[in-house]
């Protein structure tokens, strides 16, 4: 059986679905192939027991970009969530946007501190948050033109008017770590740890390590706010089908055609072949290379590849309750705010070192969220379900995750948990665990990682995914990276998906 | 375990008995960490030997790369310029690679035992090269440098030694590739342009291939030799060396001293048709968009050896011998040059040649003619002729 496309986009996740849509929007025939059975990759909506339903890796959207969502026509409804970071002396602290105040009202010592710091950072970020729109300069592969330089001069011109006192802070913080820039101005309490544990989410870092103020700035990227999509994040798969997208689910792409340095489609492991002259990959830029074969490509570019550095060490711990848990200090629309368990920016750092040495930390850094609370339509009968992202966790614990592991883990996360919502134990139905290696077997990230390989500024800009790919064309005419390991990285931003198709467009593939 | 001491200093290779004992220059070079002869006699009495008689060189301190699997043919396919499947099982063929912008990481020659077993040989280590381009492929790729001897004998009697010696060779064509006895084989290959032979035969076999090659050539005028003799004899035929008319880009530290195959004159050699290999995208670029320099064969004027003379299009420099020698048997003033483009290519007319002479401290500078050749500037057809004549 062989089907044409124009393009056809590998793995359904968030990036491949943007990239789809956008060719479609602008009258591409366009296939997703999905190995799973439902789109959304690591930001799918599952049910977790019983007809409760939540998110199943990613659960907040605090990066998505305004030009993916107007040029992809998404429609998700949201709710601005604060954050609470959570102190272990029971006087949590809420922030939201640049106010900071203790949750039960009383004002912060450290408000003016945080507002200031807050206003600087997210000032910077924006003039990051633009190059996430527009594929990298191409430095490495000589400059293409005018346009390229375009992006880059406006970054340099951009720099240079936030005067001189800015552009000098700017530079001297940009490579350094966030930990000594949190503690410049604010206690090492529960917001230094809530911003240092924002800075290193997903990361193979603790906030000491250099590169974690990018880390921090490349998540406010978007203003910072931190954003709840009521029902999840199906609108990407919705956008897709209105665009007229063709989903083919559980199917699997055995390999990518490539005739004369051409791709030519795609045949999948029931041995059906899709022609199509544009073939674009959302997968990690290893896996993409390895999708086609290495001999496609020159042996430096397979070299960089396969060392790309993706460590995961997030994991997930998704729970049904059967109520929502008490929690001392909190009103019930705090309850509903992103929770942040992290004492200080030390207690972050410390609990990276055990993953160093293949270890769990034993007192895990936690990211809460109770959609159910702001988005009812996902339980009934005063069920609650509460997703949490756990740092830090190993991609391959010395020998192996046994059910002991697991168990620990959870134990672990559960108790970390509880010092704040007492009797939490008692609540919960179900509990489903998802090791970064569970979440490499679900989503096929390398190492389970977040952002398909490591953040940091040798994986960054020119450089990413590697030196010589940096620009979506990935090798081969008419074959694109269009996943988080391209440019400018993972969260939910549409941008890597946007950027590759646009640049497959301008590279007159399909013309 | 109990550790080897490493040998501090060069070592000798598995001929060094029997060179040790033929030298009388007492003059030896570092060749891969080996000690290898430069000179053995005189250079002028081995250069000769080459042409009228038959020469023992050393080649064992030649890089050796096995590379054997299903995917061996694909992987080598992936890494060299040339389409490899076109060389056939028995045969040799010369080869080129190049980094992913096209420029030549080193030249060498490939060994077809088999679609599945070849052996590369070159100048420049490879293993960690070759362990990179394998991944991927269904390969093992084996460092075979000390385990293999080879000793090339050249020479328009190296035909009749080889029979003298019980081989027998009379159906091998150039670039065939046998084995003659058990362990022992033989390639009609050679860095002279001359008639000859190469012979590999396990390390430690070595010194016996030695003597009994010795017995049988003291009547053809066998010679051992050193590189300074073979340096000429190269040149004459037209060979280009690593580190002289090209920097191996893996070697060179400087910023854009990388030459293409296309640049040094084997635009042939690149067969762009055969699928993906290492580089083919930047050096399709190059044959579109041209090339920036031209390796020639130059003849010059006067007899002063010209390496290193600069080259000029009238006042402007163009560019710089790589190699440069009078040639004994031509008796011409030859060299390989290197010329910035268009130079060598559409411009070839009013070059002239800047040579240096320093004659017992007195500096001197000569201003010669300089004319592009087409080819080698030593050709002669027993180099081909098959069965070759005696000599």
């Amino acid at each position: 059986m062989t089907d044409t496309y124009d393009a056809i986009v590998v793995g359904a996740g968030h990036n491949g679905l943007t990239a789809a849509t956008v060719l479609a929007r602008r009258g591409k025939r366009v296939c997703v192939v999905e190995k799973s059975g439902q789109a959304g990759g690591m930001a799918r909506t599952v049910d977790y027991a019983e007809g409760a339903r939540g998110p199943e890796i990613a659960h907040l959207l605090y990066n998505l970009s305004p030009k993916v969502a107007k040029d992809i026509a998404l429609r998700v409804e949201t709710r601005k969530l604060p954050t609470i970071a959570m102190s272990p002396d029971g006087k949590h602290v809420e922030m939201a946007g640049d106010t900071l105040r203790f949750a039960d009202g009383t004002a912060h010592p450290e408000a003016e501190a945080y507002a200031a710091l807050r206003k600087r950072l997210v000032k910077f970020a924006r003039l990051l948050g633009q190059l996430s729109d527009a594929p990298p300069p191409s430095l490495a592969e000589g400059l293409a033109g005018l346009r390229d330089i375009g992006g880059l001069a406006r970054l340099g011109l951009n720099v240079k008017r936030l005067g001189k006192q800015d552009m000098r802070e700017f530079l001297r913080i940009i490579l350094s770590n966030a930990y000594d820039l949190l503690l410049d101005d604010l206690a090492d309490g529960p917001v230094a740890g809530a911003l240092a544990a924002d800075a290193v989410r997903g990361c193979w870092s603790g906030p000491r390590g250099p590169g974690s103020v990018f880390t921090l700035l490349y998540r406010l990227g978007q203003g910072g706010d931190v954003l709840l999509p009521m029902r999840g994040m199906g609108a990407f798969e919705t956008a897709a089908k209105d665009a007229g997208v063709e989903m083919r689910t559980r199917s699997t792409v055995a390999s990518v055609m490539v005739e004369q340095d051409q791709v030519r489609g795609v045949t999948l492991d029931d041995g059906t072949i899709l022609q199509a002259a544009a073939v674009l990959s959302s997968l990690a830029a290893p896996l993409t290379m390895q999708l086609a074969g290495a001999r496609h490509f020159d042996i430096e570019a397979t070299r960089r590849l396969q060392r790309m550095r993706a460590k995961g060490t997030t994991a997930k711990l998704n729970l049904v309750l059967s109520a929502t848990p008490d929690m001392p200090g909190l009103s019930d629309a705090q309850k509903a705010a992103r929770l942040i368990v992290a004492p200080s920016a030390t207690h972050v750092e410390s609990a990276f070192n055990p993953v160093k040495y293949g270890e769990a930390s034993a007192a895990p850094v936690l990211e809460a969220v109770l959609p159910s609370l702001s988005d009812p339509s996902l339980c009934k009968d005063g069920r609650q379900v509460i997703s949490v992202i756990a740092q830090f966790v190993p991609h391959a614990p010395d020998g192996g995750w046994t059910a002991a592991q697991r168990d620990d883990l959870s134990k672990r996360i559960i108790q970390t948990l509880e010092v704040h919502m007492p009797g939490l134990q008692d609540l919960i139905t179900h509990s489903t665990l998802l090791t970064p290696d569970d979440i490499e077997t679900l989503t096929g990230a390398p190492g389970g990682h977040w952002h398909h390989g490591e953040l940091s500024i040798d994986q960054l800009l020119t450089v990413r995914p590697v030196n010589g790919l940096s620009r979506y064309s990935f090798g081969v005419r008419g074959y694109y990276l269009c996943g988080a390991s391209a440019h400018p990285g993972g969260d939910v931003t549409g941008s890597p998906g946007r950027n590759a198709a646009l640049q497959l467009l301008a590279e007159g593939v399909l013309s | 375990m109990t550790h080897e001491a490493v040998p501090i200093g060069l070592i000798p290779g598995p001929f060094h008995p029997r060179l040790e004992a033929l030298s009388r220059a007492k003059g030896w070079m570092d060749w891969a960490g080996y000690m290898s002869p430069s000179v053995l006699d005189t250079a002028e009495f081995e250069y000769f030997a080459i042409r009228n008689q038959a020469t023992l060189f050393d080649i064992s301190p030649m890089h050796k790369y096995r590379i054997t699997g299903p995917d061996a043919l694909a992987m080598i396919n992936r890494v060299v310029t040339r389409d490899v499947s076109r060389i056939g099982d028995g045969r040799v063929g010369y080869v080129m690679w190049c980094d992913e912008e096209g420029m030549l990481i080193d030249d060498g020659t490939l060994f077809r035992f088999s679609e599945t077993d070849f052996r590369l040989c070159c100048q420049e280590r490879m293993f960690l090269w070759l362990l990179d381009a394998a991944w991927g492929f269904d390969v093992t790729v084996t460092d075979e440098s000390d385990a293999v001897a080879a000793v090339a004998l050249q020479g328009p009697t190296a035909y009749s030694v080889l029979r003298d010696a019980g081989l027998d060779v009379g159906q091998m064509k150039p670039f065939d590739w046998h084995e003659v006895e058990t362990d022992l084989w033989i390639s009609r290959t050679g860095f002279t342009g001359d008639l000859g032979y190469e012979i590999w035969v396990p390390w430690d076999a070595a010194l016996p291939l030695w003597d009994r090659l010795w017995a049988a050539g003291n009547h053809w005028g066998l010679r051992a030799i050193g590189f300074d003799a073979l340096h000429i004899a190269r040149i004459e035929a037209g060979f280009i060396a690593a580190g002289m008319d090209f920097q191996p880009v893996h070697a060179a530290m400087r910023l854009h001293r990388g030459r293409t195959p296309i640049e040094l004159g084997f635009g042939r050699m690149v067969h762009f048709d055969k699928g993906h290999f290492n580089g083919r995208r930047a050096l399709l670029k190059q044959r579109d968009g041209g090339q920036r320099y031209a390796l020639v064969k130059i003849d010059l004027g006067g007899f002063k050896p010209a390496q290193d003379a600069l080259i000029y299009h009238r006042k402007r420099e163009v560019g710089h011998v790589t190699s440069g020698v009078w040639s004994p048997t031509t008796k011409r003033n030859i060299a390989l040059a290197e010329l910035k483009a268009p130079y060598g290519i559409s411009r070839t007319d009013d070059l002239m040649a800047e040579i240096y002479v320093n004659q017992e401290g007195r500096w001197d500078r000569r201003l010669v003619s300089v004319t592009i050749q087409d080819k080698p500037f030593f050709i002669n057809a027993r180099a081909r002729t098959t069965p070759p004549a005696a000599f």
